[in-house]
């Protein structure tokens, strides 16, 4: 697999931020990206999941390029996740709504990704008006609940609680065991990404460092 | 006190807020538009050498105080400031003072204004005409039946309740609508009966658009005619004369500070209006542009 | 500085005494501004937003023409509308100038700018952010725009509000396209200037508090509900 990438490069004005003459990331694997910042982790994602197309180079998804139904297999969790003005349950159900699923498959979904984080207490809460440690929580239920092929995340544990971390790297685990989902986790702390990957890319400067 | 305060308050945004209505553009006669503006301040005596004329948008709009008064200065060296308001806010500006001559168009209140001392006497000067316009094709055959009498057209009108656009605007036009419909003694409403408040331009335009009846001044339907669909069905009925006067203001309204009017100056303005030359020019105007005079001098 | 306090005492006068006239006048009012509001809005506030969020050849360009016709001059829809309603106009078959129906068309085009410039504004800064989350929740295009309505509702809210305010209390174009005949297409704008012009004050100030409680009641509604959210 899986995601092939050749010749990747990607610049702002004069400067290149990304430089990545070939790299390969693994199905049903965790990968990790780490490096210093600016070294091109973000944007690097951001081209991987579809929302980034101005760059040169390919970035192949199983040997197709990304388009619209391909994204629709794959979800981003950001650093700082933002949650809809609605409650923890209308959040997390967002995405099996916009795929049609009906409403009972919904409920048992979303009462099982509230469980497996541990934030069944926040169910009726206001998305907008959480803390920054049950956002990025209700984020990661929301990204895990259609079963996506592809988990992207950015950064997604930074400065939050320690207990909230351990919570998250299990759903995250739980996620690439039994479901053979494939992680790619952008992380600037090394013991996280010693802790749940299977590989690990460092980056600097744009260029893949080994 | 806080009662005063918060009147003061609504007092300010409800003005501030009429202050900012745009005026919407009112062409053609509107005596009684437009209260208030342009208020010559009256604080410096004038030299001998000019008046302050305060007048009827009318006789401004129609060009004849363009055509005339330059014409008068030349001949007397009295320079003349013209203020175009309604005929009852131009009688008030007399009574305040502020003006040194009228020359409006409504007999009664002018005799009234004279009578109580703010003028010293009044003159006859000249008129004008209304017209009844209508549909090119005259549906009401109002034209072949009654060319010149405005009562039965009227009736007519109201009978068959044909579309009929009023100014509704208070102004001096429609005050003489209002007028001889009582003559006619015929109250009018209905859908038929459309009361527009606005100006001439715009009746005339409405008029236009509905194919309705309505009474107009001459000189704005002249102006406008080229781009109306709309004919004069009825014309030269006494009661559609619309007679102006001059007035010269009594110096004493201002009291002890009646120098301040130019007494003489107005005195000079008024013989000259009535003279045999004042009267001819009147005569000439508007002849060469539409065909025949906007406005008939009859002084005595 | 008596026939202002005395045209405030008759004004009060004629609010409380519910003067029918007055009252025609309102609900005329607020009906053609309403309808061109949501006419407007329905329009508009899908296109701005999915303008906003576009990426496309001559943005900057565009948002300085769309911030431009946001304050086009009232008298200059009316005109326009005057014209191609006219009967002499593109549309004069259809009898409209001079109706509630001109004024109503009249008002719709002119705020119709100013309610895609708002949208288009608040999307361009806050809708980019939502429709990435939308993209990588798996929403079609559609969906990330219904998303955005929905998420902003609250600042949307407002831009109709604003939009609705600009309608009811412009003049120009009413007074062009509507005539202010009275019974028909007479509204508190109209009244107010004719009013002003004939020196009639108490009526004029009657309809002018009216029109200032009429902005207070939907501002106040809007912010006890965005304090809500």
């Amino acid at each position: 697999m899986e995601i092939q990438i050749k010749n990747l490069a990607k610049t702002y004005g004069e400067k290149k931020v990304l430089d990545i003459e070939s790299l390969n990331l693994e199905r049903e694997k965790i990968t990790g990206i780490i490096g210093p910042n600016g070294s091109g982790k973000s944007t690097l994602l951001n081209i991987i999941a579809g929302l980034d197309d101005k760059y040169d180079g390919q970035v192949l998804y199983n040997g197709e390029l990304i388009d619209s139904d391909i994204r629709k297999k794959m979800t981003l969790v950001f650093q700082k996740a933002y949650l809809f003005k609605r409650t923890v349950y209308k959040n997390i159900a967002y995405p099996l709504e916009v795929r049609g699923v009906k409403e009972e498959k919904i409920k048992q979904k979303v009462l099982e990704l509230l469980k497996i984080l541990e934030i069944e207490d926040l169910k009726m809460k206001i998305g907008s008006k959480l803390s920054g440690g049950e956002t990025q929580k209700v984020a990661l239920a929301r990204g895990l609940v259609f079963n996506p092929e592809l988990l992207l995340l950015d950064e997604p544990t930074s400065n939050i609680d320690p207990e909230y971390i351990e919570h998250m790297e299990k759903a995250i685990l739980k996620y690439n065991k039994e479901n053979k989902g494939t992680v790619i986790i952008v992380t600037h702390n090394i013991n996280q990404a010693k802790r749940l990957c299977d590989n690990i890319i460092k980056l600097e400067r744009g260029r893949v460092i080994n | 006190m806080k009662k005063v305060l918060s009147m003061m308050m609504a007092f300010l945004l409800v003005f501030s807020m009429i202050g900012c209505t745009p005026k919407t553009d009112t062409s053609g006669d509107k005596p009684e538009d437009k209260p208030g503006t342009e208020t010559p301040s009256k604080e410096k005596p004038e030299a001998k050498g000019s008046i302050i004329l305060s007048t009827t948008t009318s006789t401004e709009d129609s060009g004849l105080l363009t055509f005339l008064l330059p014409k008068f200065t030349e001949d007397t060296g009295i320079e003349v400031k013209t203020v175009a308001v309604g005929t009852g806010q131009a009688l008030q500006m007399g009574k305040d003072g502020e003006a040194d001559v009228l020359l409006v168009h409504a007999k009664e209140s002018e005799l009234e204004f004279v009578e109580e001392g703010s003028g010293t006497e009044r003159e006859d000067v000249m008129y004008n005409d209304f017209i009844l316009v209508g549909p090119k094709d005259d549906p009401l055959k109002l034209k072949e039946n009654s060319p010149s009498d405005i009562k039965s057209g009227l009736k007519k009108i109201s009978d068959e309740k044909a579309k009929f656009v009023s100014r509704g605007d208070d102004s001096g036009t429609h005050k003489k609508e209002l007028k001889i419909w009582e003559a006619t003694n015929i109250k009018p409403s209905g859908d038929w009966y459309i009361e527009a408040g606005a100006g001439m331009g715009d009746v005339l335009k409405m008029a236009n658009e509905k194919q309705a009846y309505t009474i107009t001044d001459r000189a704005t339907y002249l102006s406008m005619k080229d781009d109306l669909d709309l004919e004069i069905v009825i014309e030269k009925d006494e009661d559609l004369l619309n007679q102006y006067g001059v007035i010269p203001v009594n110096p004493e309204v201002l009291g002890e500070n009646s120098d301040k009017i130019n007494n003489e100056g107005a005195k000079e303005f008024m013989n000259w209006i009535i003279s045999e030359k004042g009267q001819n020019l009147i005569k000439e105007y508007g002849v060469e542009e539409y065909g025949e005079p906007l406005f008939i001098p009859n002084a005595k | 500085m008596d026939y202002i306090l005395d045209g405030f005492k008759q004004a009060i006068n004629l609010i409380i005494s519910f003067n029918k006239e007055i009252f025609d006048i309102v609900f005329l009012s607020l009906f053609v501004s309403t309808t061109a509001t949501v006419l407007a809005s329905m329009i508009s506030i899908p296109l701005g937003i999915s303008f906003g969020i576009k990426k496309f050849r001559g943005k900057r360009l565009f948002s300085r023409i769309t911030y431009t016709m946001m304050s086009i001059p009232s008298v200059v829809v009316g005109l326009l509308v005057a014209i191609t309603l006219s009967r002499r106009g593109p549309f004069g078959r259809l009898e409209l100038l001079y109706t509630t129906k001109a004024m109503i068309i009249a008002q719709t085009f002119l705020v119709m700018p100013l309610s895609f410039g708002l949208s288009f504004g608040l999307s361009k800064s806050r809708g980019k952010e939502i429709q990435k989350v939308a993209i990588t929740l798996g929403a079609n295009k559609y969906q990330s725009i219904m998303l955005i309505i929905r998420e902003l509702k609250v600042d949307i809210l407002v831009n109709v509000a604003t939009s609705f305010s600009r309608a009811i209390s412009e003049v120009g174009a009413v007074m062009i396209v509507g005539g202010n005949i009275k019974y028909h297409t007479r509204v508190i704008t109209t009244t107010i200037s004719m009013m002003n012009s004939m020196g009639d004050y108490p009526m004029a100030i009657a309809l002018g508090i009216i029109l200032l409680l009429i902005s207070f009641i939907v501002h106040s509604a809007i912010y006890s509900y965005s304090k809500e959210d």
